[in-house]
């Protein structure tokens, strides 16, 4: 017993190794969190397998993703990364490498050529991004502001404390006025408070918007930079998520990086796959309603039909407002002819049609005067 | 059971005990996490699908050692007011306006009207002011939806436990509370948060475990329907829905087909009773086009 009251010195070294293994896998690890996994240590039987990888876990994770790869970490260590064990599940596929299955579409017979050739049309290659950053663009920021103030806020029933407010805030105007011995010399009033809206920016990639690329980068660059609590997603046969690479400093560094993370920049293009992940990965049930998607594509699409309309069906319960922008609508001979546009229609609450800085600020005057 | 004086685990082993005494089956990670909080004074953030029993988790607790449940629900707005404290401004004023006929009383007036007559705890610092003998059990429920200001203010509360109220002082715990806090995972919380707390995911219970919850809630079912139960509940929830079923539909419907005096599932009283289960159209449309057979059947 009294072995186990303290930790032995072996137990505490392996311990100090897992920590940092766990920090090298990029686990959220600080001194403060090592320092109560050895508090835990004493508290539980760590002779026990479980109950020591438990009591590591939970002081060392943040959230589920975390969770697994700790647990892949842990069982790393001790038998080794080449004994797979079925029971450790790769992190998030679904949303991290988005792996399209060639030849998957669902029984859809007459889809398969189709898909196959759009499948083996994905590129693998390191895209140099930088060539399509038109560094002489005016800065979007004030349009992307004053789209989102459009978009993505709305009153809130929550009243706040305001000047210049409408109504009289009578709590605080009592509390106000009680050294004048309550008589109501000065008034308090209150506003209604402006509620936030997250925002998720879905971005096709695939080889037909290249000519759009500029305008797309720079859009996704200005909503991430002017909105911090918004996401960034593109597809085009596949779906990444580049929120994190979108926050780095410089602008070259992003390019860079998202080129090398993106495999699959101008390849096919498969909507309804990309709108079903984005629907049971970011915009899962008990997604808050206060969620705006604002999805840019031409709308040409290879994937099925009938899964675009089921997936837009979804995601408009999950969301608040679902804002479509097509940069093919400026051009003269647009007309609605892309079928996965024609099936997502019904389902859009904004339609915008723009294709650069201006056409854009242009539109949001528009709306703005809806 | 009765209830647990010391308000301490000695072992995992005791908290999957105490926790069974209250009918909530604690597997062994939620088990070893209520363990570690208790030994070392830390928060819980408890993420999981909705009705997998997180909220549950505060309640048993609160049973447990047989001390008060505080729960915070939070929502988008939340402020410190409505989470802290406020004054009870009618009564004030009362107060003041029958001290106006009276000289002495007015004198004192300032003294009286701040203090702890007219003050309304709320849930953080009814928690804190909590006297014991055993500490409270705060919940805050559904972090996620409280606004990214109110985790901010959190932060400050959970680290010293302790709150200020300008006209009469500085409140410190005696009896710091267990706080467990929820999520739905509707958005990352804060870092900084989540460093304060340990962290398990709870996840829908395996069809041995759920078969177990479903004999141990409703007294009185046959253990072959139980199991057929959570076997069906189980594939259920690989069907994509909108709102996959939780533990609460299991328990629902457990009820409804004990009431029903059946033995054994059918497809026609799976779709006369899919309602309880399933709580969208569309949800019960798919389950209707997939067919009850292959669901019951296993063949998913």
């Amino acid at each position: 017993m009294e072995a186990r009251d303290r930790p032995s010195s072996s137990i505490m070294e392996r311990t100090l190794e897992l920590c940092r293994l766990a920090k090298d896998a990029k686990l959220p690890v600080t001194q403060g969190r090592v320092i109560d996994v050895f508090r835990s240590l004493e508290s539980i039987d760590w002779l026990n397998e479980d109950d020591f990888r438990l009591a590591l876990r939970t002081n060392l994770v943040g959230n589920r993703e975390d969770e697994i790869r700790f647990d892949r970490v842990f069982h790393d260590y001790w038998y080794g990364p080449g004994q797979d064990n079925e029971d450790y599940k790769p992190w998030r596929p679904e949303l991290i490498r988005g792996e399209k299955q060639h030849g998957d579409v669902r029984g859809h017979e007459e889809m398969l050529t189709d898909s196959e050739q759009f499948g083996a049309e994905e590129v693998s290659r390191e895209l140099n991004l930088t060539a399509r950053w038109d560094e002489s663009a005016p800065p979007l920021d004030q349009v992307i502001r004053a789209l989102a103030k459009r978009l993505a806020t709305r009153p809130s029933r929550r009243r706040q404390h305001a000047p210049n407010g409408r109504k009289i805030d009578l709590r605080r105007s009592v509390r106000r006025n009680l050294r004048h011995g309550m008589d109501m010399l000065d008034l308090a009033r209150v506003k209604r408070r402006t509620r936030k809206t997250r925002i998720v920016l879905l971005s096709d990639v695939s080889g037909s918007m290249d000519a759009f690329n500029p305008f797309l980068l720079q859009l996704m660059l200005g909503l991430q930079q002017a909105l911090k609590n918004s996401r960034t997603l593109v597809f085009s046969t596949q779906l990444t998520e580049i929120t994190a690479l979108l926050r780095r400093s410089s602008v070259h560094q992003t390019l860079g990086e998202i080129g090398a993370t993106v495999q699959h920049w101008s390849g096919g293009t498969d909507i309804g796959n990309a709108l079903a992940k984005l629907n049971r990965g970011i915009l899962r049930e008990g997604s808050s309603r206060s969620t705006v998607a604002i999805i840019i594509s031409d709308g040409y699409d290879n994937g099925i039909t009938e899964q675009i309309e089921h997936e837009m069906r979804v995601m408009r319960r999950r969301v608040r407002k679902i804002v479509w922008i097509n940069p093919m609508y400026g051009a003269t001979t647009f007309e609605v002819r892309a079928t996965g546009m024609k099936a997502a229609l019904p389902f859009v609450d904004h339609f915008l049609p723009a294709f650069n800085a201006k056409s854009l600020k242009i539109l949001v005057r528009e709306l703005a005067q809806i | 059971m009765t209830p647990n004086l010391t308000a301490e685990f000695t072992s995992v082993d005791d908290v999957q005990t105490a926790f069974a005494s209250e009918n909530y089956i604690a597997d062994r990670p939620l088990a070893l996490t209520m363990k570690l909080a208790s030994d070392l004074g830390k928060p819980v953030l408890l993420e999981g699908e909705a009705g997998v029993g997180k909220t549950e988790v505060a309640k048993v607790l609160a049973s447990v050692f047989a001390t008060p449940l505080i729960r915070l629900q939070c929502y988008e707005g939340l402020d410190a007011n409505t989470t802290l404290y406020e004054w009870n401004y009618a009564r004030q004023i009362l107060h003041i306006r029958m001290a106006e006929h009276d000289e002495d009383k007015r004198a004192t007036l300032e003294k009286t009207i701040f203090n702890d007559e007219f003050l309304l705890n709320r849930p953080l610092l009814e928690a804190i002011r909590h006297p014991g003998p055993r500490p409270a059990i705060l919940l805050i429920d559904e972090v996620d939806r409280a606004d990214e200001e109110f985790e901010a203010f959190l932060l400050e509360m959970l680290s010293d436990y302790q709150v200020t109220v300008p006209e009469i002082g500085t409140f410190s715990a005696t009896m710091p509370p267990r706080v467990i806090l929820t999520s739905n995972r509707t958005r990352e919380l804060n870092d900084a948060l989540k460093r304060r707390c340990l962290y398990l995911w709870i996840d829908y219970p395996s069809p041995a475990k759920e078969r177990e919850i479903i004999a141990r809630r409703v007294p009185g079912i046959e253990s072959s329907l139980a199991q057929a139960i959570a076997e069906v509940m189980h594939r259920l929830r690989q069907i994509d829905f909108y709102k996959r079923p939780g533990i609460a539909e299991t328990l629902d419907w457990s009820q409804a087909l004990l009431g029903l005096g059946v033995e054994e599932i059918t497809a026609d009283l799976m779709d006369d009773t899919a309602g309880v289960i399933l709580k969208y159209h569309d949800d019960i449309e798919r389950l209707r086009s997939i067919g009850y057979d292959h669901v019951i059947a296993g063949e998913v």
